[in-house]
């Protein structure tokens, strides 16, 4: 019963993919409907393959993930499946097990999946980033980060979701214009509205019914994963010399079991 | 909304209604601020409505763009603005007539419940407000803004406020912001990618140095080949062509020639050095053969072939010639040489 179901959402994303890319060949439409291979079929497939194989695919697996994690921009799983594991797809789920495994044993990190639909990967730190002291070793910082805080922080304390003009105004007051080049992000408006928004860190949405036609911002399935709403109140304290949970929904809402990981949208809706 | 608006609603949606029907029928294709009145039943001071249709239009106009504009502003907890627009507008909606204003009316209404609903939303939230305006303040204080007291200097970045962001402004927010990402660091190889750029160049590098070596020894050995060849050549050609002459002078005259008569070349003494050279190989091959005559004066003959080998055991005497051009020169006016018997090779014409 599963399996169909899959297949049904397989279908409809793989219809919608068809919709948009009308070249796709036959290949990767097989790769499109790829669909979870049940227990007992990933056992037969172990059987046939020495534990050496295995190890050596789960080894190819946990690589190209590290490099195409670079960009931040999710793996696809179809990719994966596509570009590595190939023949080995009837064993799949152990192969992405114990590729998990490997990233939290020997990285600390963690292989996620943000998206059950449409089957994409991100690797996120394990390791707790608040308990952690400051690196000893002085890496270069990424100011986009800032500039991706600003946006996460004004989203998160107002409730979720904002209409992009606030978020536009807000960053003029901070001498970022998305109609100017600016000196540090170049394309401001393509960096927010593209570059995070592939690499989920934002989601950004047209609002229905809306003429001119108007986007909102929300966080992206990275952020709910990478991001930690508590440690940004945090920060919103010290910049603003406030308590913390001066801010009590946001407080709530930071502190609430389910902040850690996958954070439903907030309650305000 | 106010009781009086609504009661002011009902007569202007009445006259409204029945002075649009008839404007429309009379009018259907009205431009935006173009207001054709017909003749017939009107008001008396209709000239003055036309001015104050457009009057109260384009107030409306302004109020919904001010509400736009000042979006922020007047959601800000700390004023009424939204109040005082909606006052206007009440102000505003007693002189209305017309659908096209009423409908403007409506427009302005949608945006201002908007805002009130947005308003609302931050009433209802327990605990303090949020204001990005005030976030924005206290990050560029953070970010390292310097205020400049001076106004009447420009800032360098343009846009609004006063004060110079310094250059690693995003640097220090995105350095404490890092503490709230969970971010995986990025992969890289330590040694860096692999690049194929390094190889090609050596190649060619070397590919075009032994490109010309080869060539060059290409070159080398014919050029030596052809050195040796004609130094060889040159010498047994001229040998063998003064061998030539020899014995057909001797054909024509059995008796030995003088010596000098047949090197010398009263032209150039060079040629008469260079035939003294070639003769003595003859000599010592047992070409030739040198010895003094009855004037006791060198002179040469030819070995019989069948001597050639006969001479070879008998003892030879070695000599050497030496010649200066003041000796040449005495021998040609001595033995009276005119010309040479041993043609240079240039001038060989047969």
């Amino acid at each position: 019963m599963t399996q169909r179901k899959r297949l049904s959402n397989v279908q409809s994303s793989s219809q919608s993919k068809r919709q948009s890319n009308s070249f796709m060949t036959q290949e990767e439409d097989e790769d499109a409907t790829f669909t979870q291979p049940s227990t007992s079929q990933v056992q037969r497939g172990l059987e046939k393959l020495t534990p050496a194989q295995v190890d050596q695919k789960t080894a190819e697996v946990v690589q190209y993930i590290l490099v195409k994690d670079q960009k931040k921009i999710p793996v696809r799983r179809a990719d994966l499946v596509k570009h590595v594991v190939k023949d080995y797809r009837t064993v799949y789920p152990e192969i992405i097990k114990r590729a998990m495994r490997t990233f939290e044993q020997v990285f600390g990190l963690k292989l996620v999946e943000i998206d059950s639909k449409n089957h994409m990967y991100v690797l996120v730190n394990n390791l707790d980033a608040s308990t952690a002291r400051p690196s000893p070793v002085e890496r270069p910082s990424n100011p986009k980060m800032g500039l991706l805080f600003v946006i996460l922080s004004v989203i998160f304390m107002k409730g979720g979701v904002v209409r992009e003009n606030l978020i536009w105004n807000t960053l003029k007051k901070l001498r970022v214009d998305p109609g100017q080049r600016h000196e540090e992000f170049g394309d401001v408006r393509k960096v927010i509205t593209d570059e995070f928004v592939r690499q989920r860190y934002l989601e950004y949405v047209r609002i229905p019914h809306t003429e001119p036609v108007e986007y909102e911002f929300r966080w992206g399935q990275r952020s709910d994963m990478e991001v930690s709403r508590a440690q940004i109140l945090e920060f919103m304290g010290q910049l603003h010399e406030q308590d913390p949970r001066s801010w009590t929904q946001q407080y709530r809402e930071a502190h609430s079991a389910a902040s850690s990981s996958q954070a439903s949208s907030s309650n305000h809706r | 909304m106010r009781k009086a608006r609504a009661g002011g609603d009902d007569e202007a949606v009445r006259q409204n209604g029945s002075s649009s029907r008839r404007r429309t029928d009379q009018h259907p294709g009205d431009g935006e601020d173009h207001d054709s009145s017909s003749g017939g039943v009107q008001d008396d001071d209709d000239d003055n409505d036309l001015g104050l249709r457009r009057e109260i239009r384009s107030k409306y106009r302004d109020l919904i763009n001010s509400v736009q504009q000042n979006r922020e502003d007047m959601l800000s907890p700390s004023n009424n603005k939204l109040t005082e627009v909606l006052e206007e507008a009440n102000k505003l909606f007693k002189d209305v007539r017309q659908a096209r204003e009423a409908a403007l009316d409506a427009q302005l209404l949608v945006v201002a419940t908007d805002l009130g609903k947005e308003k609302a939303s931050q009433l209802f939230s327990e605990g303090s407000a949020f204001d990005p305006t005030a976030f924005a303040e206290h990050l560029l204080s953070f970010m390292g803004l310097n205020r400049l007291e001076d106004e009447d200097d420009e800032p360098p970045n343009g846009c609004a406020g006063d004060g110079y962001l310094p250059k690693d402004a995003w640097h220090r927010l995105a350095r404490r912001a890092e503490c709230c990402f969970r971010t995986a660091p990025s992969f890289h190889y330590m040694m860096g990618s692999f690049y194929t750029e390094p190889p090609p160049p050596k190649q060619r590098i070397e590919r075009q140095r032994k490109a010309p070596s080869k060539e060059a020894k290409r070159i080398m050995p014919t050029q030596l080949k052809k050195m040796e060849e004609s130094h060889q050549e040159a010498t047994e050609k001229e040998v063998e062509r003064i061998l030539g002459y020899l014995k057909s002078y001797y054909q024509d005259d059995p008796s030995p020639i003088s010596y000098y008569e047949f090197v010398i070349d009263p032209n150039s003494f060079s040629r008469t050095v260079e035939n003294i050279f070639h003769t003595s190989f003859l000599i010592r091959d047992g070409l030739a053969r040198l010895k003094l005559d009855s004037d006791k004066l060198p002179c040469i003959e030819p070995v019989e072939e069948g001597e050639v080998e006969a001479a070879g055991s008998f003892s030879r005497k070695q000599c050497i010639v030496s010649i200066s051009p003041k000796i040449w020169r005495e021998l040609i006016d001595v033995f009276e040489i005119k010309e040479t018997i041993i043609q240079p090779p240039e001038m060989q014409s047969e």
